[in-house]
């Protein structure tokens, strides 16, 4: 992280948000999935989009196709390196599924009232499936974060930020540009 | 159309620049919304908890963003069929996705290139709800030559 607490001190809200820029979001640096990528997360994934496509869950059709085994589906890579929530006091955590250690551009936007948090945009590019016993792993780096905005529901600043997805060998896997809005509730225009 | 078998899988010589996608309709109930959201791991109240939403200045609870992206692979495999490789998709939310209307997927194809021993075709796909366009965003799939 970037600037001591004497320095911070001295700092505006917008100097902070900008001093996160190029910093990894999460304290630990490296999100790293629970679980490999297994059948019941898959099937569990398919069931729910009602997504039938046999290359998830069909071992002698994912045989045959052109990944030559069952496979995960491309569009839930973001989910393997999901954290395990703790339930008990999510809401009063503001959404948050673990206690955040340490200063993130997240609690920054809380500390500041900005609790509330809407996605806006998500970009994926997939360089391979995921097969069954792949390890994930994420690194997310803040790319931006806006001045503060007058949106349809309220006050807040966009981040962006870009997760690097990698497998057990440390290849990467897909990449995922990710924007939300932290705003301030009861803001609306 | 569901499509179960290799020889079903789009050949990309059949695909044309201006090809329309078929569409896809989703009937998006409470259950739906949370039922996506666990299935993605995604926890946040706004997802499942009414009470939590209407704090936050929702109406209601809405679809999570990872149900949105997971919904619109499943609208372009649906169509190009299990043999097809989704290689990029970049989605833009518009109006929420609240429980108790219909959405609707469209999309068609915009370029077609050759990359290596692949295919590839361009995509451009949304889907709107009763309140307004949900979900805007391109595509890009491979199929094998």
């Amino acid at each position: 992280m970037s600037g001591t607490s004497e320095s911070r001190d001295t700092m505006t809200f917008q100097e902070r948000l900008d001093a996160l820029v190029g910093t990894t979001l999460r304290s630990d640096d490296v999100a790293r999935g629970p679980d490999p990528v297994n059948q019941p997360m898959i099937r569990h994934w398919a069931a729910a989009f009602d997504d039938q496509n046999p290359v998830y869950v069909d071992p002698e059709f994912a045989e045959q196709s052109r990944f030559g085994g069952i496979v995960a589906p491309p569009l839930m890579l973001q989910t393997w390196t999901m954290a395990t929530p703790i339930i008990a006091g999510i809401r009063e955590r503001g959404g948050s599924p673990v206690v955040a250690e340490g200063e993130s551009p997240l609690t920054i936007f809380d500390d500041a009232g900005f609790t509330a948090t809407l996605a806006s945009n998500s970009e994926f590019e997939i360089d391979r499936y995921l097969r069954l016993g792949d390890v994930i792993s994420a690194t997310t780096v803040v790319e931006s974060i806006s001045t503060e905005k007058q949106t349809r529901v309220g006050r807040g600043h966009f981040l962006t930020w870009l997760t690097t997805y990698v497998d057990q060998n440390g290849d990467t896997v897909g990449t995922q540009r990710f924007r939300i809005l932290k705003f301030m509730p009861g803001t609306a225009a | 159309m569901k499509r179960d078998g290799r020889a079903d899988t789009i050949r990309w010589d059949e695909v044309a620049v201006g090809d329309q996608l078929p569409a896809m309709t989703i009937d998006v109930t409470a259950t739906v919304i949370v039922a996506g959201a666990l299935a993605t791991r995604d926890f946040m109240p706004v997802h499942h908890d009414r009470d939590y939403a209407n704090a936050q200045g929702s109406p209601d609870i809405f679809m999570n963003i990872l149900s949105d992206t997971a919904y619109c692979s499943r609208f372009i495999t649906d169509w190009a069929g299990p043999d097809a490789m989704v290689r990029k998709l970049a989605i833009r939310l518009g109006a929420p996705m609240m429980p108790g209307s219909m959405l609707t997927y469209t999309g068609s194809v915009t370029a077609k290139s050759i990359v290596g021993d692949q295919g590839r075709v361009e995509i451009e796909l949304r889907a709107t709800n009763d309140l307004g366009e949900h979900v805007s965003g391109t595509a890009t799939i491979e199929l094998a030559l």
